[in-house]
């Protein structure tokens, strides 16, 4: 009776992905040795994007026609797995929650990139779960292991990922069947060899080492190194410097001198403080609004790199069309307070904030779309004399004055109470909403405490706490529990 | 049906000592035919869609051996269907999702096996049960139980399955008894081979047809007093006819093992899964050789008697592996074993988790507690616990290290699904009006269930939407919305829906998505599915149907129009004319239009014309990272980037490369008035002379005028 002992494949994937294919590969390889091979999966006919497994088991040595086949098993088991395959990072980590990549017999062949889950990507801030903790599974987790992003590298091979994950998996080397072996069974098949074949050498080569996958470039931008202004610490340039240059570009060098003077206030004071502060104030001095929208629609550079992700030739067209729709709010941005007020006033009356607008597509692919938004980025020489500059502006000034006055009384605190600027963002209701949470927690909860002139490292705390409520959920019901909960100083009196 | 099954159609053409490979349904497939069988119908189902896939797409096929085939417009037609095998002999087999399609296909179920067969009838049923089901998890063994009905359970290998096919009909022909095989989720996708027999033909098919119909015989009426006699013949006639049958052709199988004074009674279909575990276990091998004899059934209803007590006779104890609640098999051989005065102990759901699937952790559990009570000297028990604990380690271990609280990744709509942009209008107008009660359905809308929708207050079963909601709607201020597919509509929901609620004078809003397929299950056509670019109906169309029965108030809007949608949805909500309200959301499936879009595309660019590829983008700059987007509409092609902006943290909205440009993001944009961060960019290939002329010079005053105003 044979000695060879049966070796077992789990592939994670998600439905669309076509993981199938990957198995049938390698089931028809096995086949064409004459193996004993057995595979099956979980997947629903049609259902699309959700984790689905397939699972494998083949025993590599020929058995002759007649001879007593092994039974193998149809469902994966903890510990008893030879090779796991995983399209996403995300779904490596749960498979060996699930027990199934053990340090003493997995081989994993994870892809580092992500499809981010839908609570991750619903968060009003940055929900995602941390690369290094998933990363951190995987290391921890398996026998051997290859780590890459498998999408970087089925670009650069010009091949499915499926095709990367099969060159990994014959790279093991635990599963009797070789890089040649699967090449002829690609052949076989006849559907987009070519492609598939260079998919699998480079993925062979990437987990056998021959080749080196490129760490991806950070595609953050860091904080460049360009000190511009002396007089403030150098822990700060950094910020400053994409400050100015941001506001130089959003307005004009005097309004840059603006908001220097307005940090000056800050400038000796800690430097945390100053921070948050200067990161803060040139995010709020450079409010979203139509003017600003323009600017960056008709960059120059954006077009082409809005050509790049279409995939377009030299030869071919792209046209692009952007989506506006103007409301109440976004018109009385631009008008002068009188007439702004007056809209504003109409719109509140007449339920008109939220929903009604003029829908406008605009081809900023053609002369005329693009003249139409051009105008607008050119009319930022009105917007010193627009209500919504001048409401930011106060809006600003008295947001200065309650850091400043926290900062006397707690440093700590007054760090936290500039943070609550971040709540301010977006456009329409997103910002109505956001400037609605801040209003709410600066007047329920902090002014009252600097009035009263004493603060404790507790109320530190539950700043930040308001904060992430404000944050945790649209409707506002976290944040409605977290400000009826806190003891707010001086309401027990005013009652 | 857009899908080929080409390469599918082909093995199912193999002859004698042919090979075939492939998956566990398909090869169920080749086995009726090899069975001779004169029709096949059934009702698409995940996990056994594709039996019904291949062989409708399979006309040439058919047409040689002359069988009818129907995709029948629910399981109570296909089980209707079976009727031809009462007074005919021909084989016939019937396909569809158990339990639930066993539930509406019930009350033929019982009106066909009162009278019986004469030609072999067979239900292929899909077990959708365990990891991976979309259903409630019941046994379809008590159908089989109440309306005797015998149920095949075969060793989940391509040979032991297609065997039990063949034995199927033979059985079902020997006790004039419908048949059921029930296959669970992964013995239907298993790809395994086995080797082929020729096809073969009924002896009355669509080619050779019977001269003369049946002659009238009361007897095979389901109506009294013919009724009485055949429930008298059920227990006395078929019932010991069947016994003999399984006996005689052995249809259950006995595996000997050295430890004679135990024995494992299993399910056929947990074989595999068992011998997996006594090999682990150091109990057998891989090749199938166990240390404890075995009995597996692969014939579950009915039990024989006799081998019950055979085999349990002189056995200390014996363990019953019998997936699913309640324990049908173990209570019989109890009672068998009283009967019988033998004093075998007998381990079943006492050691064994009363509901779920039967994977390798429950048996190895099961064989350890069982082998702890019975203690046979031969075992080393503190070896077998050290095996059976490493299972359980390497489990706690993987859960150690994994530390991350990782929410689940349920399926959801496709990138660019036509349905995602009505639960959008949906949730607006919940922002609106306030909550709505929801009644959901069957079908790809059921994933509105999940974020970012979480919408649905319940589920009735397929089409049955409306019906849910109709003590609901006299009891709330504000008026229901009920959801049904158009393959829901056509299942189950026009009569169970829609008719009732007008003969009761209903009110209330019902959406109709209307994309032109069963699509949850495949792409199946349904009557209402134009093929092609031919925009006639196969059968008939929902929107004239509604009419005929009555519906006064009746929309049809294209589903990506956010915003006539939400005014279509506030219309009917608010509206003052009583009745029921209908909304035919109408857009085609994206899944089967892009696959077909895909090869126009593909042969327009073959032949130089013009292709306009579209797609939608997110300028960084822009987007504050607040994700509203997202949250109104969840497409797996909207993503995170970091952001690149030093100044925040919050990650942006990138359109990935998947986007199928289906217009919702620009949509939600303008009806949410969301942000102004995104842009559709449209591909031109093999544009006109003009265009391109055109392009060129726009393309330079563009970047004159942009050039103008680069920051110096």
């Amino acid at each position: 009776m044979s000695e060879a002992k049966t070796v077992k494949i789990l592939i994670c994937a998600m439905g669309g992905e076509g993981g199938g294919v990957l198995m049938n590969w390698i089931v028809n390889a096995a086949w064409r040795k004459s193996y004993p091979v057995q595979a099956t999966s979980v997947p629903g006919v049609a259902q699309r994007t959700g984790a689905t497994t397939y699972y494998i088991e083949l025993l590599p040595e020929a058995v002759p026609p007649g001879a007593v086949k092994p039974v193998f098993a149809l469902i994966p088991t903890a510990g008893e797995v030879d090779v796991l395959v995983a399209t996403e990072a995300a779904e490596a980590a749960r498979a060996a929650g699930n027990g199934f990549i053990s340090p003493n017999r997995t081989h994993l062949i994870a892809s580092t990139s992500r499809v981010y889950l839908m609570p991750e990507k619903m968060a009003m801030t940055d929900g995602r779960v941390d690369d290094d903790e998933l990363a951190d599974v995987m290391a921890k987790s398996a026998h051997k292991s290859v780590l890459f992003d498998a999408n970087e590298a089925a670009k650069e091979a010009g091949a499915i990922v499926n095709a990367i994950m099969l060159g990994a998996v014959a790279a093991t080397g635990v599963i009797g069947i070789e890089l040649d072996d699967f090449i002829d069974a690609i052949t076989d098949e006849g559907k987009a060899v070519e492609s598939n074949i260079a998919g699998l050498r480079s993925g062979f080569e990437i987990a056998s080492g021959q080749k080196k996958t490129e760490d991806q470039p950070d595609n953050v931008v860091a904080l460049s190194e360009a000190g511009t202004q002396s007089k403030f610490p150098d822990s700060v340039q950094p910020v400053l410097d994409h400050a100015t240059k941001r506001l130089a570009d959003y307005q004009n060098e005097a309004y840059v001198a603006s908001y220097l003077n307005r940090l000056e206030n800050f400038k000796d004071r800690d430097s945390d403080l100053l921070e948050v502060v200067a990161k803060q104030l040139a995010l709020r001095m450079s409010y979203e609004d139509i003017i600003r929208v323009a600017q960056a629609k008709i960059r120059a550079e954006r077009f082409e790199r809005i050509r790049n992700e279409t995939g377009a030739n030299a030869d071919d067209i792209v046209i692009v069309t952007e989506f506006f729709k103007p409301g109440v709010a976004e018109i009385s941005d631009l008008l002068p307070s009188g007439l702004a007020k007056s809209l504003i006033a109409w719109g509140e009356k007449n339920n008109k904030m939220d929903n009604f607008g003029f829908g406008m597509e605009v081809k900023t692919s053609t002369i005329t779309g693009f003249l139409k938004l051009w105008s607008l980025a050119k009319l930022k020489w009105w917007r010193p004399k627009s209500n919504r500059w001048q409401v930011e502006q106060a809006n600003i000034e008295d947001w200065l004055e309650l850091v400043e006055s926290a900062s006397v009384l707690n440093v700590n605190f007054a760090v936290e109470v500039a943070e609550l600027a971040r709540l301010i963002k977006g456009y329409g209701s997103t910002y109505r909403r956001g400037m609605r949470n801040y209003s709410r927690i600066v007047e329920e909860y902090v002014r009252p405490l600097v009035a009263a002139g004493a603060v404790s490292g507790e109320a530190t705390e539950q700043v930040r706490r308001a904060r992430d409520a404000a944050t945790s959920d649209p409707d506002g019901a976290d944040l409605n529990k977290i400000l009826s909960d806190i003891q707010v100083p001086g309401t027990i009196a005013a009652e | 049906m857009e899908r080929s099954f080409h390469r599918e159609i082909e093995q199912l053409r193999q002859g004698d000592n042919g090979k075939f490979q492939g998956e566990g349904i398909l090869a169920v497939t080749k086995a009726i035919l090899q069975s001779g069988v004169g029709y096949v119908g059934g009702y698409q189902g995940a996990p056994v869609s594709h039996l019904l896939d291949v062989l409708v797409q399979a006309k040439d096929l058919m047409a040689e051996l002359g069988v009818h085939v129907e995709a029948n417009s629910n399981e109570a037609s296909a089980a209707a269907m079976l009727g031809a095998s009462i007074n005919y002999p021909i084989r016939g087999a019937v396909t569809w999702k158990s339990i639930v399609g066993t539930n509406v296909a019930s009350d033929a179920l019982s009106n066909l096996a009162s009278p019986g067969v004469k030609g072999g009838a067979m239900i292929i049923s899909g077990e959708d049960t365990g990891e991976g089901a979309s259903v409630i998890q019941e046994r379809t063994h008590a159908f089989a139980m109440k309306s005797s009905l015998w149920l095949l359970d075969p060793r989940p290998n391509l040979q032991s399955m297609v065997d039990m096919v063949e034995h199927g009909f033979q059985l079902s022909e020997a006790s004039n008894t419908p048949v059921i095989l029930g296959l669970r989720i992964r013995a239907c996708h298993v790809q395994g081979d086995f080797t082929t027999k020729n096809n073969q033909k009924s002896p009355i098919n669509t080619i050779d047809k019977a001269d003369h119909p049946a002659a009238f015989e009361y007897d095979r009426l389901a109506h009294p007093p013919a009724t009485y006699a055949q429930e008298k013949k059920k227990v006395e006639e078929r019932l010991p006819a069947a016994r003999k049958f399984i006996v005689d052709r052995q249809l259950n199988e006995f595996f000997d093992g050295r430890y004679n004074n135990l024995g494992i009674i299993l399910q056929g279909g947990l074989y595999n899964t068992l011998v997996n575990r006594l090999n682990v276990l150091g109990l057998g091998d891989q090749f199938g050789n166990s240390d404890i004899p075995l009995m597996v059934l692969n014939v579950t209803h009915p039990l024989v008697p006799d081998q019950i007590t055979e085999f349990c006779a002189g056995k200390d104890a014996v363990m019953v592996l019998e997936e699913g609640n309640p324990e049908f098999i173990e209570h019989q051989i109890h009672t068998m074993l009283r009967k019988a005065d033998i004093q075998t102990r007998v381990f079943g759901k006492d050691i064994f988790p009363t509901g779920g699937e039967y994977n390798a952790e429950a048996i190895t559990k099961g064989l350890v507690d069982f082998l702890g009570e019975v203690e046979p000297l031969a075992i080393d028990q503190e070896a077998l616990r050290d095996k059976a604990a490493q299972l359980f380690n390497d489990k706690a271990a993987g859960q150690e290290v994994m530390d991350i609280a990782l929410p689940p990744r349920p399926p959801g709509f496709c990138t660019g699904c036509p349905e995602r942009p009505v639960f959008t209008a949906i949730k607006m107008l919940k922002e609106e009006i306030g909550d709505i009660h929801i009644a959901a359905d069957i079908g790809c809308h059921a994933f509105a269930t999940y974020a970012p929708f979480s919408m649905g207050n319940s589920i009735l079963g397929y089409g049955m939407g409306l019906a849910s909601a109709s003590a609901v709607g006299p009891m709330l201020k504000k008026r229901t919305i009920s959801i049904m597919g158009d393959g829901g509509f056509w299942h189950n929901g026009l009569q169970t829906g829609v008719l009732s609620n007008l003969f009761n004078e209903g009110d209330g809003l019902l959406i109709i998505m209307q994309n032109g397929y069963a699509s949850a299950t495949g792409q199946q056509y349904i009557p209402s599915s134009t093929v092609g670019s031919d925009t006639t109906p196969m059968t008939s169309e929902i929107e004239q149907t509604l009419k005929a029965l009555g519906v006064k108030w009746l929309r049809t809007v294209r589903t990506y129009g956010v915003s006539r949608m939400l005014d279509t949805l506030r219309e009917a909500m608010t509206t003052e004319q009583k009745g029921l309200k209908v909304i035919i959301a109408d857009s085609e499936c994206m899944l089967a239009r892009q696959r077909r879009i895909k090869g126009e595309n593909a042969e327009k660019l073959k032949r130089g014309a013009e292709v306009i590829v579209p797609r939608f983008g997110v300028d960084e700059e822009i987007c504050t990272g607040d994700h509203s987007c997202i949250r109104l509409s969840g497409c797996p092609s909207l993503s995170l980037a970091d952001n690149s902006d030093p100044l925040r943290d919050e990650p942006v909205t990138q359109v990935i490369d998947s986007c199928v440009g289906c217009g919702l993001c620009g949509e939600v944009a303008h009806a949410a008035q969301l942000c102004p961060s995104f842009y559709r960019a449209e591909r031109i290939q093999n544009a006109g002379a003009f265009t391109k002329m055109m392009a060129g010079f726009r393309n330079g005053v563009i970047g004159w005028l942009a050039g103008s105003e680069r920051p110096s």
